[in-house]
């Protein structure tokens, strides 16, 4: 089993819940975070004062599934999350070593 | 020692009792039947036992006696509640007999099944209250007879509790309304939770107990005696207080059976399973899980509100917070007093008429005093009249006035809340039914959506003490906003739709708000601005989630969407509001952070992209607007005139203007036209106006090297402060410009014919007939005196080449005062630019002006810009 983690622009999450489940992948985690990368921050001047924005909005989408399955949700991920920007964001891939289902105490592939 | 007892035919008993209590609420529901046949079934327990453990005699002997107290002795015994017991005893003597039989008695009453709290005391420590045991004394308002010695339970009842209720009411209250305050404060001071605790939140049904109990201290140390019965002075509170205990009671039973603990938590699925089963509905019908929790939240209302009225009515105040509530009586007028900081109406009478009703929460909403509840009762009594039914009796439009006002005053939150409780509200805005309390049942929607209404409106107002970022940049654009009660009055509407039939509750809002703000007696560009708010009250928090507010298109897109900065702030604001108070972990940091960078950019679209978006007649969204204004003007058979006045003009000033001001804008075209082919080579036309504290002059004439600078002096020379300025230019080289100002020297309101004057003046020189330094105001000095600098403004200028298709954009800060746009446009002429547009704006002590330039017809190069830039900074420096 594998843990996908997606760093992506807020604006694209909706894509990417869209194309994950067309491509039959239901179950994810979804957090607002912040981030800094090649992207720089962002500075507005406003009525002569400037409001920096060092670390930028982005969203982490996690998910893990199956290792047969790690392929489609990445091609489903970078589909839908690239503008071809600087801010794209990144995909993660881990090792899981084991899934509980906390309300049955289910094991493995069948937790998921 | 203690004979040995009979258990098993008694647990047989208390078992076939429980059961058959337990498949009765199945079968009928009837949670007070359930109650009171628990509390019988461990009377009979409970005598059988004292009969069996106790010797022989000493439950006839005086001084030992078995009293039911908590909810054991009220008779409503929740299934998994505990069995509180009080054993009385009179003397030390018989609290000695007893101990080992109280013992035993304790021991048989868990091995029957109950889990019972016995408490020992002797009679003389009931006859005195603790304040580090408060809730003793309050137990034995419950107090109830089960076993032993009458007379000492008639004694303690009937004798003792009046008196210490007299002795102490002061001291009883107060405790009890600590206990109560403490226990709402963990409860966040809200009975809106997405899991409520049935018995121990706002609303719950210990605030039930809390208003028996605060009566019956008030009616005991009055009269000296029980003036109702056990179960009657419950009812002393009204029919429909209980009512709605009744409903609360069935779920805390049907919760009992389930979790077969005292768990109070009305969990998310089981409020689907109690709505499923009808709990607490009559004839058990069957609900939506929505409509169930409507109800819920309808009846903890009802007894939150009996809880404030009864401890309203029953505290009295330590004489410190007397004196304060004395100092707070200072607040009354000639209609209103206040008293114990309550507010009263001297003439009750006088709320049958519907100006002095809305006057008294214009009251409540400019103090922040609430009505007493005998006022509340009143306003309450009249509302009920059948002519209300009909809608609001009295001129609607004044009434509209009044509720505008309200709306600005700093406690309007609590002005609405309680126009809400006393169904004023309703009244006024009928729309606003559609949503009491109706629930919005997901896991993010914590509030029910009227009560998420009064909190956007409490959310604002309470922004203006905001002393942290985010919340203080918030604060001042609300500052800036020009018709907050427009603003205000869109929060109040903008998810009625809710309630209301049909697919997207964003339109159903519009609708009614439509209808609403014509009866409420608004202008059609007030209506239109509190229409473009409702319609748009989603879309800033979708281009947040949705677009890349970095990316300058999306941004551009946005600002096209809002068209003005005055819409632009209040829909800003009201997102704020909006997403504040949908839960309180809503509005994170971050996303205020967000919100207020899509804002920022916004604004800074708007004032840079000003000329790229201008009226073109031939534009359909364009031609809808003259349309209107051509209705509203004398002239309006002058079709192709009023289109090539507007050629030409930023698309926004069609939205900074309301067809009536447009058509007024037009007429002074006509007549400069007609002016100048009459001969008079030097004309213009000028109108001044008062409007909302403030003057508006309005200039039209041809445009010509230093107009701006020259008008401006004019204005400076008589000691006119502006405020707000707006220049535009038509295609046909026609120059509208609006300036917003005060009048630093109140010249104009003390002497009233010298507006003629001063339009004189400023006509004479828009016109070039006169130089400026002629004009009679240049008497005065240009420059006005500087504030006190209270905090340092740097002076910045910035100039955007690329914005601007046609020139080039100069964003200016710096210290406001008097004569500063006349040097700033002295400036500008001294180094050869022509102002094509201008948006000047004030922030307090900082002047924020945006200046389309150009030189000889073109943008301004590096080094034109660079030098006009050194030399801004240095002549606006401090």
């Amino acid at each position: 089993m594998t843990k996908i983690e997606a760093i992506i622009q807020p604006s694209r999450f909706e894509a990417v819940k869209d194309a994950l489940k067309e491509a039959g992948i239901e179950g994810m985690t979804v957090t607002d975070v912040r981030g800094l990368g090649r992207q720089k921050g962002h500075t507005e001047v406003y009525r002569g004062r400037e409001y920096a924005m060092d670390l930028l909005p982005r969203t982490k989408v996690e998910l893990v599934v199956v290792d047969k399955l790690v392929e489609t949700a990445v091609e489903a991920i970078l589909k839908s999350a690239r503008t071809g920007k600087i801010g794209d964001g990144k995909i993660f891939l881990s090792k899981v070593d084991e899934v509980i289902r906390i309300r049955t105490e289910e094991r493995g592939e069948q937790a998921l | 020692m203690t004979p040995a007892v009979p258990l098993d035919s008694l647990r047989a008993a208390c078992e076939a009792g429980r059961d058959a209590l337990a498949g009765d609420f199945r079968a009928r529901g009837d949670a007070l039947a359930t109650l009171t046949g628990r509390a019988a079934l461990a009377d009979s327990t409970l005598g059988a036992l004292v009969g069996m453990l106790f010797p022989s005699g000493l439950p006839q002997e005086r001084g030992f006696c078995v009293l039911a107290i908590g909810g054991y002795g009220r008779r409503a015994l929740f299934p998994a509640s505990d069995l509180d017991v009080l054993l009385l005893c009179e003397n030390a003597r018989a609290a000695t007999l007893a101990r080992e039989p109280g013992a035993a008695l304790v021991r048989a009453l868990w091995d029957l099944g109950w889990r019972a709290a016995v408490t020992s005391r002797l009679v003389e420590e009931c006859d005195r209250f603790e304040p580090e045991n408060p809730e003793f004394t309050i137990s034995l308002l419950d107090a109830r007879y089960v076993a032993g010695d009458t007379s000492l339970a008639a004694a303690l009842r009937q004798r003792m509790l009046p008196a210490l209720a007299a002795r102490e009411q002061t001291a009883i209250v107060r405790a009890l309304s600590e206990m109560t305050r403490e226990r709402h404060q963990k409860y966040g001071n809200t009975l809106f939770h997405l899991e409520p605790n049935l018995k121990d939140t706002p609303g719950g049904l210990r605030d039930f107990d809390v208003a028996c109990w605060a009566t019956a201290v008030v009616e005991l140390a009055k009269h000296r005696a029980w003036t109702a019965t056990e179960a009657g002075w419950a009812e002393m509170l009204g029919e429909t207080a209980v009512a709605s205990y009744r409903f609360v009671a069935a779920v805390r039973v049907f919760l009992h059976y389930h979790n077969g603990r005292d768990d109070n938590r009305l969990a998310y699925d089981l409020q689907e399973e109690a709505a499923a089963r009808g709990i607490g509905v009559e004839g058990a019908k069957p609900l939506h899980a929505e409509e169930w929790m409507r109800r819920y939240f309808r009846h903890a209302r009802t007894i939150a509100r009996l809880e404030k009225r009864s401890m309203d009515a029953a505290l009295t105040r330590p004489s410190l917070y007397r004196a304060f509530e004395d100092w707070r009586a200072r607040l009354a007028n000639s209609d209103f007093s206040v008293h114990r900081n309550r507010a009263y109406c001297r003439q009750p009478a006088t709320l049958a008429d519907p100006g002095t009703l809305l006057a008294l929460y214009e009251f409540v909403a400019r103090h922040g005093v609430e009505p007493a509840p005998e006022t509340d009762a009143r306003v309450e009594a009249v509302v009920a009249d059948e002519r209300y039914a009909r809608g609001w009796p009295g001129d609607s439009a004044a009434a509209g006035a009044q509720l505008r006002h309200i709306l600005r005053l700093p406690r309007a939150d609590l002005a609405l809340r309680t126009m809400h409780r006393a169904g004023v509200l309703d009244a006024l805005v009928p729309e606003f039914r559609a949503i009491d309390s109706l629930v919005v049942r997901d896991l993010y929607h914590r509030y029910t959506v009227d009560e998420h209404t009064l909190l956007t409106i409490e959310g604002l107002h309470t922004l203006r003490h905001a002393g942290f970022e985010p919340d203080r940049r918030f604060a001042e654009i609300l500052a800036e906003v020009e018709q907050p009660d427009l603003l205000y009055l869109s929060l109040l509407l903008h998810d009625v739709g809710k309630g209301m039939p049909g697919e997207s509750h964003v339109l159903a809002s519009a609708q009614a708000a439509e209808g609403a703000c014509a009866r409420l007696g608004l202008a059609p560009f007030e209506s239109r601005q509190v229409d473009f708010l409702i319609r748009n009250h989603l879309e800033m928090s979708l281009t947040l989630q949705r677009r890349d507010i970095f990316d300058p298109e999306a941004v551009r897109v946005f600002s096209e969407l809002v068209e003005t900065p005055e819409r632009l702030k209040m829909l800003c604001l009201l997102t704020y509001a909006d997403v504040r108070s949908v839960n309180p972990e809503a509005l994170t940091p971050w996303k205020a952070e967000m919100l207020w960078q899509l804002y920022a950019a916004a604004a800074n679209s708007l004032a840079r992209n000003m000329d790229g978006t201008r009226i073109t007649p031939s534009a359909s969204s364009d031609r809808e607007m003259i349309e209107v204004v051509r209705g509203s003007s004398a002239l309006a058979a002058l079709a192709k005139p009023l289109a090539a006045f507007l050629d030409g003009f930023p698309r926004r000033y069609l939205k900074l203007h309301d067809a009536g001001e447009i058509a007024a804008h037009f007429e002074m075209a006509i007549h400069l036209e007609e002016r100048l082919v009459a001969g008079e080579t030097q004309a213009a036309e000028a109108l001044l106006r008062e409007r909302r504290g403030q003057y508006e002059l309005t200039v039209v004439t041809r445009d010509r090297p230093r107009l701006f600078s020259e008008i401006t002096g004019v204005l400076s020379g008589w000691g006119m402060n502006i405020l707000k300025a707006d220049a535009f230019a038509n295609r046909a080289g026609l120059v509208l410009d609006t300036f917003a100002f005060s009048d630093l020297y109140n010249t104009l309101a003390l002497n009233p014919e010298e507006r003629g004057r001063l339009l004189g003046d400023v006509e004479d020189v828009a016109a070039g007939r006169r130089a400026f330094d002629a004009a009679a105001g240049a008497r005065r000095s240009p420059r006005g005196p500087s504030s006190r600098a209270r905090s340092a403004i740097i002076t910045e200028v910035n100039f955007d080449h690329a914005c601007s298709t046609t020139s080039t954009v100069l964003e200016l800060v710096a210290r406001d005062r008097p004569g500063l746009l006349h040097q700033i446009s002295e400036l500008f002429s001294d180094a050869g630019c022509n102002i094509e547009a201008a948006l000047i704006d004030t922030q307090g002590e900082k002047a924020i002006d945006v200046f389309y330039l150009t030189s000889a017809g073109k943008k301004l190069d590096q080094e034109q810009a660079r030098a006009l830039g050194e030399t801004l900074t240095r002549a606006l420096s401090e």
